[in-house]
C-alpha cells in the first residue's frame, strides 16, 4: 500500500461568489436629452448564456440606470435601488431628482464596501434644471458627473472613439470657428449605434442586441425621435421628461 | 410544554419581532432609511457594512480588489495619482492632478480630488476614490455638527483627528486612502497628513500619490515660507505640471486651490499638456511660455538641433 | 506587469487607395516612470516598406539591427528589390527561431508590393511575438494601447482613403487611443507610404 499521507496536504477551498458577464453599456448627455445604452448578451467565459438579457433599466420618468459587470449583483442592486425610490415616492410625493439618486447610489454601494457589488453603474437622466446629465460610478461609489461614458467589457474600445467624436480630443476647429458644446440627439444616436457596431466586431462579448434609453427634458419638442424605426414610450406621462427605448440588432458572432 | 423553560425564553411576539429586526438589518432596511439621515442612515444604527460570511474578509476583500498583487482580479480600485498641499506666509496652497487609471487604462482625466468638505476645510484624495469621497463627505456632516453643538467651528487639528481615528477603527480591513486636510482655524493655516494606516502628521508640505516623488523635486527647490501668493500658486502648478509630465500614472489636468484666513478659493483648472507647450496663460506668477524642456531649450544651443527627419 | 508592458509604446498601419500609412508613439518608460520622449519604433526596410517594433525596447533595438543586416544580405546575395510579402517570412521565420524565448515584440509592417503589371499595391501585415503572421485589408494595431487603437479604428477606418485622408485617419486614431493609455503617448510620428514617396510627420501629442 503507497503512503498516501504526503499527498493529503491542507485542503484550500477558496469563496468566489463573483462572475464576470460581459458586455458593454454607455451614456452621453445632451443639452435638453440624455442616451443611455447598453448591448443584450451576457456571457461567461467563451458561452453565450442569453442574448438577451437587458442591461439598461428605467428607474423613473428622468432617470436612467445602466449596469455591468457581474449580472447577479447588477439585477439585485437595481432592484433595491427601485424598491428606495418606491419608498421615497411613498414618503415625499414625488420622484428622487436626479442627483439625488447619485448620491443614493454611492451609500448604496459603499454600504458593500467590504463584500463589494462587482457592478459598474452608470445613470443617466435629466436634472432638475432641464439639463441631460450622466453620472458613472465605481462598484464601492465613487461617483461624478460627466458629459459621456462608457463601462464594460469594450470600454477601452468605445471611450478613446467617444473622446474624439464627443469631445472632439485632438481636433481643431477651423479658423474662426469653435466646437458645439453639445451635439443634437440624431448625431448622439449615430455615434451610440456606430460605437457598439465596432465593440461587436472586436470584442467577443458584445453583441446581439443593442438597448437604447432616450430620455428627453420637460417641455421638449420631439422632433425626429416619433419617426425613428422600433421605438418604444416608456414614460408614464407626456406631460412631464419623457423616456423612450429604442431597440436595434447587432451582429450575433 | 415545560413552563419553566417558557417562563424564561423570550415571547412569540418577542421572537417575532427580533426576526423582523434580524432579516430587517441584513437586508439593509432600517427605519432610518425611511428618514434623512444624509444618505448615511447605514452608520446611525451602529451596524454599519456588510461582511462576507467567511473566515478571514480582509483577505476575501484583498483577494477580489488588490490589483496589485493580482492584475486580473474583477473589481479595479483605481490607484495613482498625484497630490500636494503645502504652507506658507499666505494661507495653504493645494494642487491636485485629475487622471483616474485602471491598470494601464486611463479611466477617467476629469476627476475632482480635491474635495470640498466645507468652505474652511478641503481633502485631497489619493488610493481608493469611494474611501475618500465617502469618509470625507461623512467628515463634511461632522464638522457641521461640531459647529451646531459648540457654536464654533472645527479646527484643523481635530477634523483632521476624528478622520483619523475613524479610519482607524477599520484599520486591516482593506481601506485604502492618503489625504491631506488643509485648512485654516485660529492657529492660522494647516496642514495635515492622514492615511488609512492610521498615521497623522502635522506638516508645512506633503505630497502623496504614484507621482509624489517628482512634484516633490519641484517643491523643494522652490519652496520658501515667505513665498508671494503668485509665487506660492505657480509652485504647485509647476509640481503638478512636472509629476503629469513624468508619471505614467497622473495628468490630464491641474486644479489648483488656494485656502486663506476666509476659507479656501478655487484658483483654476489648467490642462497639463497646454501647461507643457504654452504655459499655464496669463495667471499670476507664471514666467510666460511653456514649462517643456523641448520647449524651452529648443534652438538656444547647438549640441541639441532639432532633427528634421528625411 | 507584464515585460511587454515594461517601456510601452504602440504601433498602428493602415491601408488606403495606392497608399499605406504606419504611425507610433515616442515614450520610452520603465514601468510608470516616462524615461524618454523621442523614442521612435518605426523604421524603413526599403524604400516602399516600414516595420513597426512595439515591445521591450531591447528587442526593438536588437530586432531592428538584426533586420537591418539581414535585409542587407539579402540586397547583397540576391541582387533584387525586397518585396513586402518576402520579408514578412524573413520576419515570421526569424522570430520563429526564438519560438521558447521569444524577443518581447508584437512587429507591424506597412508597405507597397511590386504586381506582375508593374503597379504597386498596398501591403500591411502583423505578427505576435513568435511570428504567426496576420494578414489584414484595413488596419493592423500592436502594442500596449491595442485594444484601445482596435476600437478607434474600427469607428474611423473606411476603405480607399487617399493619402491625405489616411493621414489624418491613422493621426486621429493614434492620438486618441495614446491618450486613454497611461503607457503611450508623448508625441507620435507618422509615415505615409506612397508609390513615388513617403512623407514623414511628427504630430504635437499630450505630453502627459
Amino acid at each position: 500500500m503507497p503512503d498516501m499521507s504526503v499527498l493529503a496536504g491542507p485542503q484550500q477551498h477558496q469563496f468566489n461568489p463573483y462572475a464576470e458577464n460581459g458586455g458593454t453599456i454607455l451614456a452621453i448627455a445632451g443639452a435638453d436629452f440624455t442616451v443611455v445604452a447598453g448591448d443584450t448578451r451576457q456571457s461567461e467565459g467563451y458561452s453565450i448564456q442569453t442574448r438577451y438579457a437587458p442591461k439598461v433599466f428605467r428607474l423613473t420618468d428622468r432617470a436612467v440606470l445602466a449596469v455591468n459587470g457581474f449580472a447577479a449583483d447588477g439585477n439585485m442592486f437595481v432592484k433595491k435601488v427601485k424598491q428606495r425610490l418606491e419608498w421615497y415616492r411613498h414618503a415625499h410625493a414625488k420622484d428622487m431628482p436626479l442627483r439625488a439618486i447619485a448620491r443614493l447610489i454611492q451609500t448604496m454601494l459603499y454600504a458593500q464596501r467590504f463584500f463589494p457589488y462587482y457592478v459598474y453603474n452608470i445613470l443617466g437622466g435629466i436634472e432638475e434644471d432641464g439639463s441631460g446629465a450622466v453620472y458613472s460610478f465605481d462598484p464601492v461609489g465613487s461617483y461624478e458627473r460627466e458629459a459621456c461614458r462608457a463601462a464594460g467589457a469594450a470600454q477601452s474600445l468605445v471611450q478613446p472613439f467617444l473622446d474624439n467624436q464627443i469631445y472632439f480630443k485632438n481636433q481643431t476647429a477651423a479658423p474662426g470657428q469653435s466646437h458645439p458644446t453639445h451635439l443634437p440627439l440624431s448625431d448622439v444616436l449615430s455615434i451610440v449605434i456606430d460605437s457598439f457596431t465596432s465593440a461587436t466586431e472586436r470584442h467577443i462579448e458584445v453583441g446581439d442586441g443593442l438597448e437604447i434609453y432616450i430620455v428627453l427634458a420637460k417641455g421638449r419638442s420631439l422632433q425626429g425621435v416619433e419617426g425613428l424605426r422600433g421605438l418604444r414610450e416608456m414614460s408614464s406621462r407626456e406631460d412631464g421628461e419623457r423616456v423612450f427605448v429604442l431597440q436595434r440588432e447587432l451582429k450575433k458572432d | 410544554m415545560n413552563s419553566f423553560a417558557t417562563k424564561f425564553s423570550p415571547t412569540d411576539a418577542d421572537i417575532e419581532l427580533r426576526r423582523a429586526q434580524e432579516i430587517a438589518e441584513e437586508e439593509g432596511m432600517s427605519d432610518v432609511m425611511w428618514g434623512s439621515e444624509a444618505g448615511f442612515g447605514n452608520l446611525v444604527n451602529g451596524h454599519a457594512f456588510n461582511i462576507p460570511s467567511v473566515p478571514d474578509p480582509s483577505s476575501f476583500l484583498r483577494l477580489h480588489t488588490d490589483d496589485h498583487a493580482d492584475p486580473n482580479c474583477k473589481i479595479k480600485i483605481q490607484h495613482g495619482t498625484t497630490t500636494l498641499a503645502f504652507r506658507f506666509q499666505g494661507g495653504v496652497i493645494v494642487a491636485v492632478d485629475s487622471r483616474a487609471t485602471a491598470g494601464s487604462y486611463i479611466a477617467s482625466g476629469t476627476v475632482k480630488k480635491v474635495i470640498e468638505i466645507n468652505p474652511y476645510l478641503l481633502g485631497t484624495m489619493a488610493g481608493g476614490a469611494a474611501d475618500c469621497q465617502y469618509w470625507e463627505t461623512y467628515l463634511g456632516i461632522q464638522c457641521r455638527l461640531h459647529e451646531l453643538r459648540n457654536k464654533e467651528r472645527i479646527s484643523v487639528a481635530a477634523a483632521s483627528k476624528y478622520l483619523s481615528n475613524l479610519v482607524y477603527g477599520y484599520k486591516g480591513m482593506g481601506l485604502s486612502m492618503g489625504t491631506m486636510i488643509c485648512g485654516w482655524d485660529k492657529t492660522g493655516p494647516a496642514v495635515f497628513y492622514v492615511d488609512s494606516d492610521g498615521t497623522r502628521l502635522k506638516g508645512d508640505l506633503f505630497s502623496v500619490g504614484s507621482g509624489s516623488t517628482f512634484a516633490y523635486g519641484v517643491l523643494d527647490q522652490g519652496y520658501r515660507w515667505d513665498l508671494t501668493d503668485a509665487e506660492a500658486q505657480e509652485l504647485g502648478r509647476r509640481s503638478i505640471y512636472a509629476a503629469g509630465h513624468r508619471d505614467a500614472f497622473s495628468g490630464n489636468t491641474c486644479n489648483l486651490y488656494h485656502v486663506k484666513e476666509d476659507g479656501w478659493k478655487f484658483i483654476g483648472n489648467y490642462d497639463i499638456t497646454k501647461m507643457h507647450y504654452d504655459g499655464p496663460g496669463e495667471v499670476a506668477g507664471a514666467p510666460g511660455g511653456g514649462y517643456g524642456y523641448d520647449v524651452r531649450t529648443q534652438g538656444r544651443f547647438s549640441a541639441l538641433a532639432p532633427t528634421v527627419p528625411a | 506587469m507584464s515585460i511587454m508592458d515594461h517601456n510601452g509604446g504602440s504601433v498602428i498601419a493602415m491601408a488606403g487607395k495606392d497608399c499605406v500609412a504606419i504611425a507610433s508613439d515616442l515614450r520610452l518608460g520603465a514601468g510608470a516612470q516616462t524615461i524618454a520622449m523621442n523614442f521612435e519604433k518605426v523604421f524603413p526596410v526599403t524604400d516602399r516598406l516600414y516595420m513597426g517594433l512595439p515591445g521591450l525596447a531591447t528587442d526593438v533595438i536588437t530586432l531592428r539591427e538584426k533586420f537591418r543586416y539581414l535585409t542587407n544580405m539579402f540586397h547583397i546575395k540576391e541582387s533584387r528589390p525586397l518585396q513586402p510579402s518576402t520579408f514578412a517570412h524573413l520576419l515570421s521565420s526569424t522570430l520563429y527561431e526564438r519560438r521558447f524565448g521569444p524577443y518581447f515584440c508584437e512587429p507591424v509592417l506597412a508597405g507597397l508590393e511590386l504586381t506582375p503589371s508593374g503597379t504597386y499595391q498596398p501591403y500591411i501585415a502583423g505578427t505576435d511575438l513568435i511570428g504567426c503572421l496576420n494578414f489584414a485589408k484595413d488596419f493592423i494595431v500592436a502594442g500596449t494601447a491595442s485594444d484601445k487603437l482596435f476600437g478607434v479604428a474600427e469607428g474611423l477606418w473606411e476603405p480607399d482613403l487617399g493619402p491625405e485622408d489616411l493621414f489624418e485617419t491613422i493621426s486621429q486614431t493614434l492620438l486618441n487611443s495614446v491618450d486613454r493609455d497611461a503607457y503611450s503617448g508623448w508625441g507620435a510620428i507618422v509615415h505615409v507610404i506612397t508609390a513615388d514617396k513617403v512623407v514623414t510627420r511628427t504630430l504635437k501629442g499630450r505630453m502627459d
